[in-house]
């Protein structure tokens, strides 16, 4: 091995860095990063927030179309009632008259 | 490691250091890949050299200094001579830049020819004659300075 070698090793001995240069990556590892552009889209088409809003719009048209539908429904029923008590009480009278009328001519 | 090759390629302690945390900010991204202590090590040689080298090419960054301003070292060859190795870092510090960094990693690393070769992603043929070139390219700017000083 020549002297230059060994001279060499001498002059490119490992040198330290400043004291506080292992603080200071720490310090740039703890800086938020500066996001880029697409991170950025991203949360302007996905904002957590956003998710909220489109639950709550769901559930205020929703809400309201199935109240209407319910009362449509009680509605329909209500009619239905109304007119099977009519039927029936149609269907009562013809069938009193009806009896009204066995029984007359049963006398005569 | 990271910092000591960086000082030695810029001569520059401020570059240097910049160099060096943003080496670490990079392994700080890439620590799943690291798969052990010797991968750790490979990775912040290649990367470092890697670095060293793009920061010259990108700044056109070149040693502020010319060999005329190479302190003079006061005596003959000694082993281990302050002055001399202050000479010799600033005079690797002037080599081109693939040669500064084969320098480095061989004398500073003690690695092979064969792993400098893999650090640097080159033949190791082409290691070998960048060592063999840098050297005599030393050797003769060593020799003129000494000149200097013994006339």
């Amino acid at each position: 091995m020549s002297h230059l070698e060994d001279d060499l090793r001498a002059a490119l001995r490992r040198q330290e860095p400043p004291a506080d240069f292992a603080e200071r990556v720490l310090a740039r590892l703890n800086q938020a990063p500066e996001p880029s552009w697409r991170e950025r889209l991203s949360v302007l088409m996905h904002p957590p927030r956003v998710q909220w809003v489109a639950v709550a719009v769901m559930v205020s048209i929703l809400l309201p179309t199935a109240a209407v539908q319910y009362r449509k429904d009680m509605e329909k029923g209500e009619r239905a009632k109304q007119q099977l008590l009519f039927a029936m009480h149609v269907a009562g009278n013809r069938l009193h008259q009806a009896q009204k009328k066995v029984l007359e001519s049963s006398r005569l | 490691m990271v910092y000591s090759l960086a000082w030695h390629f810029l001569h520059d302690r401020s570059l240097a250091e910049e160099l060096a945390q943003e080496v670490f900010l990079e392994l700080h991204r890439h620590l799943k890949d690291i798969q052990s202590p010797e991968h750790l090590v490979f990775w912040l040689r290649k990367v470092a050299s890697r670095r060293c080298i793009d920061q010259t090419r990108r700044r056109a960054f070149w040693p502020k200094f010319g060999l005329e301003e190479v302190p003079e070292p006061v005596a003959k060859n000694r082993p281990a001579d302050p002055l001399l190795s202050r000479t010799l870092s600033r005079l690797v510090a002037s080599l081109p830049e693939k040669a500064r960094v084969v320098v480095i990693l061989r004398y500073q690393e003690d690695l092979d020819p064969s792993d400098i070769a893999q650090v640097l992603d080159m033949p190791v043929a082409t290691v070998k004659s960048q060592l063999q070139r840098a050297l005599e390219m030393l050797r003769g700017k060593l020799s003129r300075t000494m000149g200097e000083i013994a006339l």
